[in-house]
């Protein structure tokens, strides 16, 4: 492949619908039109493209997707065993067999979408992007948001996707330039939902990215499922973005509740602390956070002593630590900002704290190590994946972005980059209709294999990737896996809950 | 069923057992839903078997071939001899009497494209439409006003829902609900601000005997007392998004997606499933046991008590007779080109009439009813259930007979 970018390829898309194809299916299908450049794996077996699709699976798929406006395509939908990997001793209400649990099975477009034919007389393929990239243009209507530098790296991250593309010839099925329309989401509750009207209605985008804040990414996603286009998401981690049944909406950036498993069991079941304090901002982001962190530590036996919320960028955090100071906790959670989590912790230093720092992802950032300093020394973070792992392709990325930018890209480049790259890839093979290029996303058979690694969709179509935990070891971020650190976790059941006798027996 | 066995004795018990329902007409204390001054469902026979409900068989279709703007329709409203159609790109009346279709798309002046909601003044036959990401119009003597974000109160352009409230008009809008006094011109905005919004996703409003009732995405139910100026929320109990953890216990999704109240009592849409509430009783429905098609519902909309229509992504739920737990599933084979209707009580299946139209499109979108007939916006169209001979409840299936078309 090439090491710049994707390579592109075409599929035939043959008429009528066959039985139900699933990634499992290994049966024979019709040898795809495979392009020159594309990557087949050298050994017998199933061959994959670039993303890691198996081609003969995704020939069948696109046939089975090539229906009329009445069908609905036989597609075997995934059916996961237990949500979000979630161990019996953290799941809600863990001694009582619920009615009904949610989010388990996949949900379907079983709209008349599909039949819509690709425009004649287009002169570009456009992808919609969604961020806070710019101040809005008045402070007393919400004025400069503190996410702009992660949506910078977002767009970016997307930008070089799109150019890489175009370089690599564009869409090809008509040798179109793709071209990414974007769109600001200055943070105030409501205004995305316009912006993304834009980009459905006006712009007649074929797929949509962003964005960060939880708000907005709900906003965002209830248009798109009325307006019928697919949501990729690569920068909003709170975990109810998902957990809302649209058949439209995805993400490939592992979520706050897969962050807060990892540093609950490292709190709990590795280092056995049993009084821990918590500090956030208060906003959606630190609201929702920690929820898992709350609800994991409870469940665990160890309810958080304190949560303290404080103003976002407000400077000033003496009001909460002297409380977290009193409350006489062991070690202190912080979900927010970086620059507002090193302030936190050099007051913390300060006054005197001594305890151990756990930190969100938004903490691992060279700004938290300028402004925290050598106390930042020791402070653990959780991250959705692992920025120094030896890959080719993200080595790639790096270098291209770097050249791009003239700076080093970010989780939200990365991530940005990723997503915009699974749209890309599904417009490429599905062609230019919304629908399909959902089906082609929604149904892969395999990860997408993304420059932040192997991005697994589950039945909500969440990336259950692997997660990490971040140390700063000599002034720099040095990153674990759950396993290199051995981290132990509770009993993972392999049925679902209202199937099994009891939620919380393991069997 | 548990409930049914603890609530009654006898005959009526083991036809409960047989039939799934939840409660027994026979035990008052289990009966759910009928509270003073409710209209009662149609009498049902006093043997073991309940009777079946009224099936549509007769439907037509409205589509762009027949003179829509748009397949695509979000909003049907009845009023009079007027069908008000919004589609994705376009407002539509048919005339009932002449049948025709007028269409005014945005360059016959309407402000925006995408009419997502619609209801009519019942004094002044004013037409109010929620725009999708367009904000708010009346429609009256040929002219379209405009409200929207930057001329009036509204609080966002992107409606979902609109409802006639006396003299207000209520817009459910992706950042808060905003009511718009017609007489004064006052706007009044509800956020986190003043009400018991968690989140402020407004999706659904409808008003009725001096109650609104905003469904809100991710905040369940809203009530607003109009006399009182006050809020009651209505959240799952549990607390929890990927769970329901009991059954009947409240709401069953903090995500709702429509709201129907008629008769003292409330109908819910999710797209978990959907439910009811009495005043006293929280009643779900779930597809993996009773007649309802799917568990993602677009919109509700309830004829009474007894009757409300679900639409769903895989059809048409009504849920004929709630006594009984009857339902009756609409879906459209447009490969054989056929319709099908089948009849459920609980999850037992009862009949299945094949009929030669149904819905346009499984996918459904929006329901209102006129009288005895159903008219129903789908994702392909508008469908036109025609109810001659219709009648509340169950009837004995001798007297339901075989209704042709």
């Amino acid at each position: 492949m090439s090491t710049t970018g994707w390579v592109l390829y075409t599929v035939l898309i043959a008429a009528g619908s066959g039985p139900a194809v699933s990634g499992d299916d290994a049966a024979g299908a019709a040898e795809p039109a495979g392009q020159a450049g594309q990557a087949v794996a050298e050994t017998p077996g199933p061959r994959l493209d670039a993303s890691g699709e198996d081609l003969d699976y995704l020939a069948r798929l696109l046939r089975a997707i090539d229906v009329g406006p009445y069908d609905v395509p036989k597609l075997t939908l995934k059916r996961d065993q237990n949500y979000a990997y979630s161990s019996v001793d953290v799941e809600p209400f863990g001694y009582v067999t619920p009615f009904k649990e949610h989010f388990l099975e996949q949900m379907e477009y079983t709209g008349p979408g599909r039949a819509l034919p690709e425009p004649e007389n287009l002169t570009s393929v456009k992808i919609g992007f969604i961020g806070p990239i710019m101040s809005t243009v008045s402070v007393a209507t919400g004025g400069k948001s503190h996410e702009e530098t992660l949506g910078v790296s977002m767009l970016r991250g997307a930008m070089l996707a799109i150019e890489q593309a175009n370089a690599a010839g564009g869409y090809r099925k008509r040798n179109l330039p793709f071209e990414l329309v974007v769109s600001n989401d200055n943070g105030l509750w409501g205004a995305s939902g316009n912006e993304i009207i834009k980009l459905a209605y006006k712009d007649r985008v074929w797929a949509i990215l962003g964005t960060i804040d939880g708000a907005n990414s709900h906003i965002a996603i209830r248009v798109a499922l009325k307006a019928e286009i697919v949501m990729m998401n690569s920068g909003d981690t709170d975990p109810t973005f998902i957990e809302t049944n649209i058949p439209w909406v995805m993400r490939c950036i592992s979520d706050d509740r897969q962050q807060s498993y990892l540093l609950v069991d490292y709190l709990y079941r590795k280092l056995n602390y049993t009084r821990v304090g918590i500090i956030r901002a208060s906003n959606r982001y630190g609201r929702f956070g920690v929820r898992e962190i709350n609800d994991g530590s409870r469940r665990l036996e160890h309810p958080i002593i304190l949560e303290m919320a404080y103003k976002v960028g407000s400077g000033g955090y003496t009001l909460q630590l002297e409380r977290l100071k009193d409350s006489d906790v062991e070690a202190i959670v912080h979900w927010g900002d970086a620059a507002d989590g090193a302030a936190i912790l050099t007051q913390m230093r300060a006054l005197g704290m001594q305890q151990p720092y756990f930190c969100c992802d938004r903490c691992v950032d060279d700004e938290f190590l300028a402004v925290a300093g050598t106390h930042a020394e020791g402070v653990v973070c959780t991250y959705p994946w692992d920025p120094t792992r030896e890959d080719v392709k993200l080595t790639a990325f790096r270098s291209a972005y770097r050249e791009r930018f003239n700076a080093e890209a970010d989780t939200y480049a990365a991530h940005g980059y990723d997503g915009m790259s699974m749209l890309i890839w599904a417009i490429q093979a599905a062609g230019l209709n919304r629908a399909k290029v959902r089906d082609v996303l929604a149904h892969r058979s395999r990860p997408f294999a993304g420059v932040t690694g192997p991005i697994p969709f589950s039945a909500c179509l969440d990336d259950l990737g692997d997660v990490f935990l971040a140390r700063v070891e000599n002034g720099a971020w040095k990153f674990s896996s759950r396993a290199e650190l051995g981290i132990p976790r509770g009993y993972i059941a392999p049925r679902d809950r209202v199937s099994r006798t009891l939620a919380a027996d393991p069997e | 069923m548990l409930r049914a066995t603890q609530a009654g004795s006898g005959l009526v018990v083991s036809v409960l057992l047989l039939s799934g329902v939840v409660a027994s007409a026979a035990d008052p204390a289990a009966t759910p839903g009928i509270s003073a001054g409710q209209t009662a469902p149609a009498a049902t026979p006093a043997t073991g078997d309940p009777g079946l409900p009224f099936v549509y068989r007769r439907w037509e279709q409205f589509t762009t071939a027949t003179g829509l703007p748009n397949d695509h329709v979000f909003a049907v409203r009845v009023h009079g001899d007027s069908v008000w159609i919004g589609t994705e790109d376009g407002l539509a009346c048919l005339d009932k009497k002449s049948r025709k279709i007028k269409a005014w798309r945005e360059q016959d002046g309407l402000p925006w494209r995408v009419i997502s909601g619609i209801d009519v003044h019942p004094r002044t036959g004013e037409v109010w439409l929620g725009m999708f990401g367009g904000g708010l119009a009346r429609f009256s003597g040929g002219r379209f006003d405009h409200w929207h974000q930057l001329n009036s109160g509204l609080v966002n352009d992107v409606v979902y829902g609109v409802a006639v409230e006396n003299d207000n008009i209520w817009a459910a809008t992706t950042a808060g609900a905003s009511r718009y006094n017609t007489v004064t011109g006052e706007w009044s905005i509800f956020t986190e601000k003043n009400a018991p919004m968690e989140e402020i996703w407004n999706y659904g409003v409808c008003y009725a005997d001096g109650y609104v009732y905003l469904g809100v995405w991710g905040s369940g139910v809203l009530e607003y007392d109009v006399q009182r100026g006050t809020w009651k929320d209505y959240l799952d109990p549990d607390g929890e998004m990927e769970i329901d953890l009991y059954r009947d216990d409240g709401i069953v999704h903090v995500i709702t997606t429509g709201v129907s109240y008629i008769e003292k009592t409330l109908w819910v849409s999710t797209y978990f499933g959907a439910c009811r509430y009495d005043g006293r009783h929280w009643r779900g429905f779930f597809s993996h046991e009773c007649g309802v098609p799917s568990d993602f519902h677009n919109a509700v909309r309830a004829r009474s008590a007894n009757e409300a229509w679900y639409a769903t992504d895989k059809g048409l739920g009504a849920l004929a007779d709630f006594a009984t737990d009857t339902w009756v599933t609409y879906t459209s084979d447009h490969t054989a080109m056929k319709g099908k209707a089948v009849v459920k009580r609980g999850k037992q299946l009862l009949k299945e009439i094949e009929m030669p139209l149904s819905l346009p499109h499984d996918y459904a979108l929006a329901v209102d009813f006129d009288g005895p007939d159903v008219w129903v916006g789908t994702s392909k169209g508008v469908g036109h259930a025609i109810g001659d001979g219709y009648y509340r409840g169950l009837r004995a299936a001798g007297a339901e007979a075989e209704r042709g078309p």
